[in-house]
């Protein structure tokens, strides 16, 4: 018994097999909504916040923080200042594909997500900020918000009840650090994405400088689930430490990739088995376990671990987004390095300049490497410049660009040190 | 009163300081580029990272945990903090870089990568000698580049606009040039484009970045990205000497420095002072340093017997004033001018009582519409509100002409100013006028009797008063011809030019304008007529004025200092 329980019997909740979920009419028909109404019938702001802090969720954007205490965090209504929800939506980090599915979905479920967290913390305004380049799925969004808005669903006087929240979505233009939450704020604000100093913490000073809360789709998506199903239904679902349902992005060199729905707390290896097994027949190289940014894990290093924040810290990695990248034997790892470097060079905002200098120089040195035409040396020029970026920055980008490289170098030197030009040793 | 310990130096703060404000105010140097006193706080050069520790508290009970000698435990942040942005608490203890071999390392790392796509194109670039980047690089950088790659390349030349020149290669992206145009000018037409390492500051499209205090940026640029058009290539930093002085275009009285090589002002930039102009200083102020170079006039000069203004001694010169002066009589007018200091037109008044004639006020120079409420007045001249302390009113055109027809003025005394304009030259055909001129421009030679040259602000020792009732002193920063011992007493000592020595290519004798102060020429003008007019250098006339002048009671060079003061307030004056 693991410590997902009885996934093979799991029921999907957070992306049901439902034809035409994303239809109001087919949403309500399956009990959609109903959550928000027992919630601004029968249910106390405080209420809902103490079954959210009781079902142990933890944000689904990377970082793991407890949703609850979060919303806990939001100061008191007071007249003249306003205070806002956004929903991140920018979702762009390399591997990860888990909102993109419920907002073509289950846009819904999102939607009442949002809802109940305004009424939790008594926001009258929500936005919804959606990456640029998911056009397709912003102008779904865009239809069904319309239809939810001629139900009586979101605006004003909510389902009669005397509530009024209304949604805003707001479209990306296409930058990676957008979804860096105080850089999401700086952009919808309309200014340049560069991230904020913190403190001041966006529940202090976030949109406009006014108190926010900021979180990530499924996060949101997952605050109907617990008003309906009890929190003592999520917190049992899945690992105690970090419950829940969870989307799990699987994707690399496997037979069936896709987004799976199971709780937490999954082993590994039986994700790599739900999803058809590596392609050909191959074996695992390495895996990524939450998105690009996250370190990665050699094959014998999976053993046994499951998909929770301890397991995966004590495997010396991070659940991230669960956006899981499996690599096969034949992987070349300088090649998935540089891509990686690659990314972030090109994503750095340039407002610090650790990252904005050190990203660029990575992605010099790895390429050098990829191409034959690296030293030794680079390599632990390479480690010196993790050191020199790592945690030095306003935001975490450069960290992220940091810890692939680290790991990916300690954890895989030998493949790198193949590639360098032998060492030169004086005679 | 709360106390944080810096390098092991305990130190009392009140309020809620900004360690990096709070150790430059003390002395403690810490790298940084992207901090600007007077601008918001985006810390993002990272230069200035220390290692900061808070003592424990007791979650319970909130006091601080000790160990067992009774010292508080202190825990450190885990990461370094930037000090720009850290707001100090009580009891705090803070490591720079001479105690922390950490905050030493991170230091040269952010220096590391803040220079390996620089340019280091020093030897030809204008910043190079007082370069925020050069200095600290050479401080706390490391001692080579590991860095073996082809440097970013960016835009080179970009006219910004009409004064201000974009080198974005030289750029570290610390964006004071935006949050400049954002926060202190309010212009927005400066941005960050790209992303990354592309970055670099440009205007929007279709925007130019023209607005009349695009200049500070040169200022404020801690690189040579920012370069100003005009004074582009022209000199080495450590080729001037620059004197703290006033700025003269507007009313204002701007802080600024004037930089001189070979007696030559190259240019000028502001001069911090809170008071008045905190940083800034507006371009007209800064591009007029021509007139101190330009159209300087050879030597004194009288009208002869033939009509044309003809070159003589200074002796000459001052002794036809003075029997212009001596003919005329109680018909001699004197006329006032916003351009000269407070103790010339004081001595003017001086001269005027002696001699029996009459101050008809001074020049104003108005220009209406031109102020903007900030650094820019409409008036264009420096000292109207000093002329005004000491009784005199703008002079009345009308009832000047109308006096000059019925006969009654004579003789006009005009202080470094110009009169056309006021009044025709066909106004001034009768009257036998005396001029005090700063340029060969001035159109009132055409009719002057006797043409006396006198020292600009950037060659004389003075006050002005500004708009505000601020009294300010000029220096001299370039020497004239037959220079006074008062003058070269106050020259900077440190001036490495020495004005030109025979062995620099840019020695040139013809820099030294042959013209003298106005506190030299009229206390000469009323010893040639036998009358006594104070004499003895601008301090010492200044110390007579306040004695004698209510308005300027308690000003003296000795308080006026670097950074002037306020005088007594009108409001008291008009009742005394």
């Amino acid at each position: 018994m693991t410590k997902a329980g009885d996934w093979p019997s799991y029921q999907r909740v957070l992306l049901p097999p439902v034809r035409d979920l994303h239809r109001l009419d087919v949403y309500r028909a399956e009990g959609g909504y109903e959550a928000l109404g027992h919630v601004l019938t029968g249910t106390s702001p405080a209420e809902v916040i103490d079954k959210l802090k009781r079902s142990g969720l933890r944000g689904r954007g990377g970082a793991g923080f407890p949703t609850g205490l979060k919303w806990s965090f939001m100061p008191p209504p007071k007249p003249g200042v306003p205070r806002y929800l956004c929903c991140n939506a920018d979702e762009s980090e390399p591997g990860t594909f888990k909102d993109r599915q419920l907002m073509e979905y289950n846009p819904h479920l999102i939607f009442e997500g949002i809802l109940i967290a305004c009424y939790a913390m008594q926001l009258t305004a929500g936005y919804l900020y959606v990456r640029g380049e998911f056009a397709d799925w912003i102008e779904l969004m865009e239809h069904e918000l319309a239809r939810a808005y001629e139900a009586n669903l979101v605006g004003d006087n909510i389902l009669g009840t005397g509530f009024s929240a209304d949604i805003f979505m707001h479209k990306g233009a296409g930058a990676y650090i957008c979804g860096e939450e105080t850089s999401l704020m700086e952009s919808l604000e309309g200014k340049r994405a560069y991230p904020r100093i913190k403190p001041p913490f966006p529940a202090q000073q976030g949109i406009w400088g006014y108190p926010t809360t900021i979180n990530n789709v499924e996060t949101l998506a997952c605050a109907p689930l617990i008003m309906t199903r009890g929190a003592e239904w999520f917190a049992q679902t899945g690992a105690r430490t970090h419950p829940g349902p969870v989307l799990y992005g699987i994707s690399g060199h496997i037979n069936r990739p896709g987004v799976y729905e199971y709780p937490t707390g999954m082993l590994i290896t039986d994700l790599l088995e739900i999803a058809g097994g590596m392609r050909g027949g191959k074996r695992l190289k390495a895996l990524v376990p939450g998105g690009a940014s996250v370190p990665v894990l050699r094959a014998d290093m999976i053993e046994g671990v499951t998909m929770d924040a301890d397991s995966l810290r004590e495997a010396g990695s991070m659940m991230g987004t669960a956006g899981m990248l499996f690599l096969d034997e034949d992987t070349d790892m300088v090649a998935f390095l540089r891509r990686v470097a690659r990314f972030y060079h090109h994503e750095s905002c340039g407002q610090c300049t650790p990252c904005r200098e050190g990203t660029g120089w990575m992605e010099n040195l790895i390429t050098r490497i990829d191409d034959g035409q690296g030293n030794l040396r680079d390599l632990d020029l390479l480690l010196d410049l993790c050191d020199q970026m790592e945690g030095r920055t306003v935001c975490a980008l450069a960290d992220a660009a940091a810890w692939p490289v680290r790991n990916t170098i300690r954890r895989f030197r030998e493949d790198f040190e193949k590639r360098c030009k032998p060492a030169v040793w004086a005679a | 009163m709360p106390q944080v310990t810096i390098d092991g130096r305990v130190l009392e703060f009140e309020g809620q300081p900004r360690l990096l404000q709070f150790c430059l105010d003390h002395g403690i140097e810490l790298p940084h580029f992207c901090y600007h006193p007077a601008m918001s706080v985006p810390a993002n050069c990272r230069q200035c990272l220390v290692d900061i520790g808070a003592p424990m508290r007791d979650r319970a009970t909130g006091e601080v945990r000790t160990d067992g000698e009774g010292n508080p435990v202190i825990r450190y942040f885990p990461k370094l903090q930037t000090s720009c942005s850290h707001v100090i608490a009580d009891g705090q203890v803070i490591h720079t870089a001479r105690t922390s071999e950490k905050v030493e390392r991170a230091q040269q790392d952010t220096m590391e990568f803040l220079l390996i796509n620089h340019p280091l194109d020093c030897p030809i670039c204008d910043q190079a000698g007082h370069c925020p980047l050069q200095i600290q690089a050479y401080k706390y950088g490391p001692e080579g580049s590991r860095f073996e790659f082809r440097k970013v390349h960016k835009p080179k030349r970009v006219r910004l606009g009409p004064r201000v020149v974009l080198d974005a290669e030289r750029c570290i992206n610390c964006t004071r040039c935006v949050r400049f145009t954002d926060e202190i000018s309010r212009s927005h037409q400066l941005t960050i484009i790209e992303r990354g390492v592309k970055n670099y500051p440009i205007t929007p499209p279709g925007v130019e970045f023209d607005e009349p205090y695009s200049m500070n940026v040169i200022d404020v640029c801690p690189v040579g990205a920012l370069t100003s058009v005009d004074f582009r290539f022209q000199a080495r930093i450590w080729e001037m000497t620059r004197t703290p002085s006033i700025a003269t275009t507007h009313a204002k009285g701007s802080n600024c420095f004037l930089w001189v090589r070979d007696n030559l002002v190259l240019r000028i930039t502001p001069r911090p002072n809170p008071e008045v102009n905190e940083y800034w200083l507006a371009d007209e102020d800064r591009l007029c340093y021509r007139q101190f170079n330009e159209d300087r006039p050879a030597g004194p000069q009288v009208r002869n017997a033939a009509g044309t203004l003809e070159a003589v001694s200074w002796e000459q010169a001052i002794s036809t004033a003075a029997s212009v002066l001596e003919k005329a009589g109680a018909g001699a007018a004197f006329v006032g001018s916003a351009r000269a200091t407070v103790e010339d037109n004081w001595l003017l008044i001086q001269l005027a009582e002696q001699t029996g004639g009459q101050v008809v006020g001074f020049m104003e120079h108005i220009e209406a519409g031109h102020g903007d409420g900030w650094l820019r007045t409409d008036e264009r001249a420096p000292n109207s509100e000093g002329c005004r302390r000491l009784g005199m009113t703008p002079v009345d055109g009308t009832m000047l002409r109308a006096r000059l027809e019925d006969g009654t003025i004579t003789a006009l005394y005009v202080l470094e100013d110009d009169v056309i304009g006021l009044l025709s030259a066909a106004d001034l055909q009768e009257v036998s006028v005396i001029v005090h001129h700063y340029h060969t421009t001035n159109r009132t030679l055409e009719v002057a009797a006797a043409a006396l040259p006198a020292a600009m602000s950037a060659e004389t020792i003075g006050t002005y008063v500004n708009l505000d009732g601020y009294a300010q002193r000029v220096r001299p920063a370039k020497v004239i011809q037959g220079a006074s011992r008062t003058l070269m007493m106050q020259m900077g000592l440190s001036r490495a030019d020495r004005h030109g020595t025979p062995f620099d290519r840019w020695y040139n004798e013809t820099h030294y304008i042959n013209c003298k102060p106005s506190w030299e020429l009229l206390p000469a003008v009323a010893e040639a007529l036998g009358a006594k007019v104070p004499a003895g250098g601008p301090r010492r006339i200044m110390e007579q004025i306040s004695q004698r002048c209510d308005a300027f009671r308690g000003v003296s060079y000795k308080a006026m200092g670097l950074e002037g003061m306020p005088l007594p307030a009108s409001i008291q004056l008009e009742a005394a």
